[in-house]
């Protein structure tokens, strides 16, 4: 957002390019493509959305002290224009989150490197949420069940992991982009004879893949999911 | 035969429509625990019979370590179909908060079972807790804004002297039609107060 036009024409336009691809607002728009196509909750961008909130509020006054003023509506409705795409994506990024901590709410609450993703307000939300649901279940469902069977994260007392609560499917499939050269991509789907050849990415091109596979490299902010 | 009836629970789920409630089916439920309980006790029963026999249960493989092992995992498949069908339930409820909104419209609450109309309750109310502890209202801008005015025509009756973001007033008389802001006419059409006229 708020990215001056004026600027671009003092410099060269890939230097202009990588400017426009590096303002908070793209940088949200990769973290909310990012969050919406993976199976499983990502980190949560703390400064991002720290910076994004901030510039919204001076936008929303930018845009007040512009209708005030008198400045032409056009202009006004172009700034309002584009303050809502940025509102938008900033609801839309949390809101996709909340989703999935509401699917998956057990599985994050007892993973610590899931748990560890959320921002603070996500963690009290979540806490609540899983307080919530194991009451519902409790009175419902479990507290009538012989005694080693009441376990919601567990089918009974001897299972060994979790296995009753619902965990995201990390082996589905998404689509991506890598902004460099990667080698060394080992894939674990297929048949077990092709999951010892490493597989190759080009910057640029789109890639149809198994999100296990590059789920570290999307992470690690290599990877771009689309 | 064993798990019928939570079979018949899981088909009333998948049956349904997508996204909709059925009514709660508390008697089916019950039915199903029953079992399960019953499950149990014949399971005990098989494996003091094997102590009593002096027989290491860990170990010993005969009739009655089968008979019990059935026991268990029909149990541990009705645990499976009851919690598949009150989980799928709680997620559609979770959902209903955002579609409908705090406040259940009648026709809806009637099917929820007591727990699950609690459910629904506190559920809201963490949702809530979160946004205003991030001063941001998510319920809004659920679809990507193209423009920021939309044409709508009002259904139901939403009375006069309405104050917009504007700090304007407008007479919504039903049948009018408005050219709105999106943010302030969204809370009028996510109530079925308002239409979106397209094209």
């Amino acid at each position: 957002m708020a990215s001056n036009p004026m600027d671009s024409s003092t410099l060269p336009t890939d230097d202009y390019e990588t400017l426009i691809s590096t303002t908070d607002v793209e940088l949200l728009k990769r973290a909310w493509r990012n969050e919406k196509a993976a199976p499983e909750i990502l980190q949560f961008e703390t400064d991002l959305i720290q910076r994004i909130r901030e510039q919204i509020l001076l936008m929303d006054e930018t845009v007040e002290e512009f209708t005030s003023s008198g400045i032409d509506p056009l202009t006004v409705s172009l700034y309002q224009m584009d303050l809502d795409r940025s509102q938008f994506l900033l609801r839309s990024y949390l809101r996709i989150r909340i989703q999935k901590i509401e699917k998956y709410m057990f599985h994050i609450e007892s993973t610590d490197e899931l748990w560890n993703r959320l921002s603070r307000e996500e963690k009290n939300f979540a806490r609540r949420c899983t307080d919530d649901l194991k009451r519902h279940l409790d009175e419902t469902v479990l507290s009538k069940l012989p005694d080693n069977y009441q376990s919601v994260q567990k089918q009974s007392v001897i299972s060994e992991d979790d296995d009753m609560v619902p965990k995201p499917q990390l082996d589905t499939f998404v689509v991506c982009r890598s902004k460099e050269y990667l080698t060394g991509i080992q894939l674990e789907d297929g048949p077990v004879d092709d999951r010892s050849k490493l597989f190759e990415m080009e910057p640029g091109v789109l890639y149809f893949i198994c999100y296990k596979s590059i789920k570290a490299l999307v992470e690690s902010g290599k990877i771009d999911l689309v | 035969m064993y798990g019928r009836k939570a079979c018949q629970l899981v088909k009333e789920l998948a049956s349904g429509e997508k996204g909709q409630l059925t009514l709660f089916n508390i008697d089916l439920i019950d039915q199903v625990i029953a079992e399960c309980s019953q499950h149990h006790l014949e399971l005990q029963s098989l494996i003091r019979k094997m102590q009593e026999q002096g027989l290491d249960v860990q170990t010993s493989r005969n009739a009655d370590h089968y008979g019990a092992l059935i026991h268990h995992l029909a149990l541990v498949r009705n645990k499976r179909c009851l919690m598949a069908y009150v989980h799928n339930r709680a997620e559609v409820i979770q959902s209903l908060i955002w579609k409908v909104g705090p406040i259940l419209p009648q026709q809806i609450e009637e099917r929820l079972s007591h727990s699950e109309e609690e459910y629904f309750k506190k559920h809201s109310s963490a949702l809530k807790s979160y946004m205003s502890r991030l001063e941001l209202d998510l319920t809004v801008d659920m679809v990507p804004p193209k423009d920021p005015y939309i044409q709508v025509r009002v259904i139901d009756d939403i009375g006069e002297g309405i104050v917009l973001s504007d700090d304007k007033t407008a007479n919504f008389a039903p049948h009018s039609m408005h050219f709105l802001k999106r943010t302030d006419a969204e809370q009028f059409i996510s109530r079925g107060l308002m239409e979106e006229l397209t094209g």
